[in-house]
């Protein structure tokens, strides 16, 4: 059963991947450097954002199996730096957001961190409700 | 900020022995009425026409200023009403009971040596026939502006107890442009929309500025470092600074204490935010609480002796209370139908505002200072940020419509309609000042 949810997960994020938007476009310029790598790490953890309830810094389980493939990749990159950008929800008040924010980005910060990727290699930041858009966190390379 | 000298002449404030015949309590109906004869002057000669052209302007304004409260009807000054110096400090009460008058300002103008203007203002009690307060100044000559709303406020503290907002300014985050492209500046006003600048240049995200007691000095959320941090400036100096040396830690919601000596706020260490106190020109910050969860929004009560706060300690986010020192800390609302954030507290002490987030919307509300009587003001659905005018009888808070786009709008505490600020563009996160001095 859990295997048949990755395959059906997979699926879906190969659907919405670049790839298959590719397949449509024009012969795109062929990507290098930190944009060959966001497109690799993309597609490879399953998607660079995760999503939560409102108001909660609960990790979902959707999230855990995303944040697990991304760790294996970045834990295989040491030299790319990365940024956890945490947002709240557009419903929130100003200064609560950014707390909320905060304590999203330290908690997929901290996960990452579990699964064995270098402390000094991740940082941290909150948008508060700056970003329109779901309670989400972020996983942006950075260089 | 140019050269506003102004200086409290010798004439002491009258003190007041006991309170004008006509005295309200807030939420009565019952306006009363202030006749306002034209600014006079003491000189003569064509410096004297010039004055008594300065002395009109002012008066003009002063009506303009007491026309848009609740608790004052101007009659119309009328210009040619000549008003003689004698008359200022002397005046005619019958004249002014037989016009429908039950209060009075009178004021004049004269030139100093040094080209500055003095301005005196008297209120008086037309009815009983007395002094109920007096004030003068000295402005630089381009500064007229800044003397007439003095004397309204001497006039509307006269007749009403409660200082008057016309001499306070109003610092807020101006919005343009929308989604990726928005763009936020801090921006500064004076009460009633004129002497509007930015603070800052618009290249990266700030938030919350929030303004000393006399307004000379400026607290808010910056990204320029990277990650959200609070810095300060002096308003006229324009360079500002961060509050603390907190490295990465991500420090917001600053608040000044009433006496402008401290800044309250929050800081994050991983997911845990807690309040601190800091001297407002920086040192080593005194932590104020140690629960985990999120604390922020802090206010201090108008003797500075006590912080109200927002924390999500108790399960859902509320409402506490506790001695500045972080001492006695206890919970204020209990209201299991919402999440009650960003409190603030009046200047007379007796209310605190807060934002309730429930059933998807926001409102503003008041709750007394020892938590009974709570009251919703505004319908919402995207109101938050709640300042209170230096009166404490009105809430200028920040209203966002379902495009997202933003503007600020005053509240009386009758919770009549809201009405909406005139600003060049969207705006949020607003901050009104105490009476500047």
């Amino acid at each position: 059963m859990a295997r048949k949810l990755t395959l059906i997960l997979c699926l879906a994020a190969l659907a919405g991947s670049p790839a298959a938007a590719q397949r449509r476009a024009p012969a795109p310029p062929p990507l290098t450097g930190i944009d060959a790598l966001r497109a690799e790490f993309a597609v490879q953890s399953g998607g660079s954002i995760v999503y939560f309830g409102m108001g909660s810094n609960q990790l979902s389980a959707q999230a855990l199996q995303v944040l697990t493939a991304q760790a294996r990749w970045i834990r295989k990159h040491p030299e790319v730096v990365v940024r956890i950008e945490g947002n709240a929800d557009g419903g929130d008040t100003r200064d609560h957001a950014l707390a909320v924010g905060a304590r999203r980005a330290q908690e997929v910060r901290d996960y990452l961190v579990l699964l064995g990727v270098p402390a000094a290699q991740v940082t941290a930041v909150s948008w508060g409700k700056e970003r329109p858009g779901p309670g989400r966190v972020a996983t942006i390379l950075v260089r | 900020m140019r050269n506003i000298i102004l200086q409290i002449l010798g004439l002491a404030a009258a003190a007041l022995s006991s309170a004008p015949s006509f005295a309200q309590e807030p939420g009565q109906a019952a306006a009363t009425v202030i006749a306002i004869p034209p600014m006079t002057t003491p000189d003569t000669g064509t410096k004297g026409n010039e004055l008594l052209a300065i002395g009109w302007e002012a008066t003009q304004l002063i009506a303009a200023d007491l026309r848009q409260t609740a608790e004052l009807v101007p009659l119309p000054p009328k210009q040619k009403d000549y008003y003689s110096y004698p008359e200022v400090t002397a005046p005619n009460f019958p004249k002014w009971r037989s016009a429908g008058a039950k209060a009075l300002v009178t004021g004049f103008v004269q030139q100093r040596a040094d080209g500055r203007l003095t301005f005196g203002c008297y209120v008086y009690d037309v009815e009983a026939g007395r002094e109920l307060g007096r004030k003068g100044f000295v402005v630089a000559k381009d500064d007229w502006r800044r003397a007439a709303h003095k004397c309204s406020g001497i006039a509307f503290k006269g007749v009403t107890g409660s200082p008057g907002v016309f001499d306070t300014r109003i610092a807020y985050v101006a919005e343009s442009g929308v989604g990726t492209g928005l763009v936020k500046r801090v921006a500064l006003m004076d009460s009633d929309g004129t002497n509007h600048r930015y603070i800052t240049a618009g290249d990266t995200i700030v938030l919350t500025p929030r303004l000393s007691p006399e307004a000379d000095k400026l607290a808010f959320v910056s990204y320029v470092g990277g990650v959200p941090q609070v810095r300060v400036m002096d308003v006229a100096s324009g360079s500002p600074r961060p509050l603390v040396p907190s490295g990465n830690a991500i420090s917001f919601a600053p608040r000044f204490s009433p006496d402008g000596s401290r800044i309250a706020f929050s800081m994050m260490l991983g997911g845990n935010a807690d309040l601190y106190s800091v001297s407002a020109n920086g040192g080593y910050p005194q932590r104020l609480t140690f629960s985990p969860g999120i604390e922020t929004d802090p206010s201090f009560s108008p003797d500075g002796s006590r912080i109200v706060f927002e924390s999500d300690r108790g399960g859902s986010q509320q409402l506490y209370v506790m001695n500045a020192d972080g001492s006695r800390q206890r919970r204020l609302t209990f209201g299991g139908g919402g999440a009650y954030a960003s409190p603030s507290w009046s200047p007379d002490g007796k209310w605190i505002a807060f934002t309730l987030r429930s059933g998807g919307a926001r409102r503003i509300g008041i709750i007394a200072a020892d938590g009974s009587g709570e009251k919703i003001l505004t319908r919402g659905p995207g109101d938050e940020g709640p300042s209170w005018a230096a009166s404490s009888r009105e809430i200028l808070f920040q209203r966002s419509d379902s495009a997202g786009r933003t503007g600020l709008y005053r509240v009386g505490l009758d919770g009549s309609e809201p009405r909406q600020m005139s600003i060049p563009q969207g705006g949020s996160d607003p901050d009104w000042s105490g009476v500047m001095d």
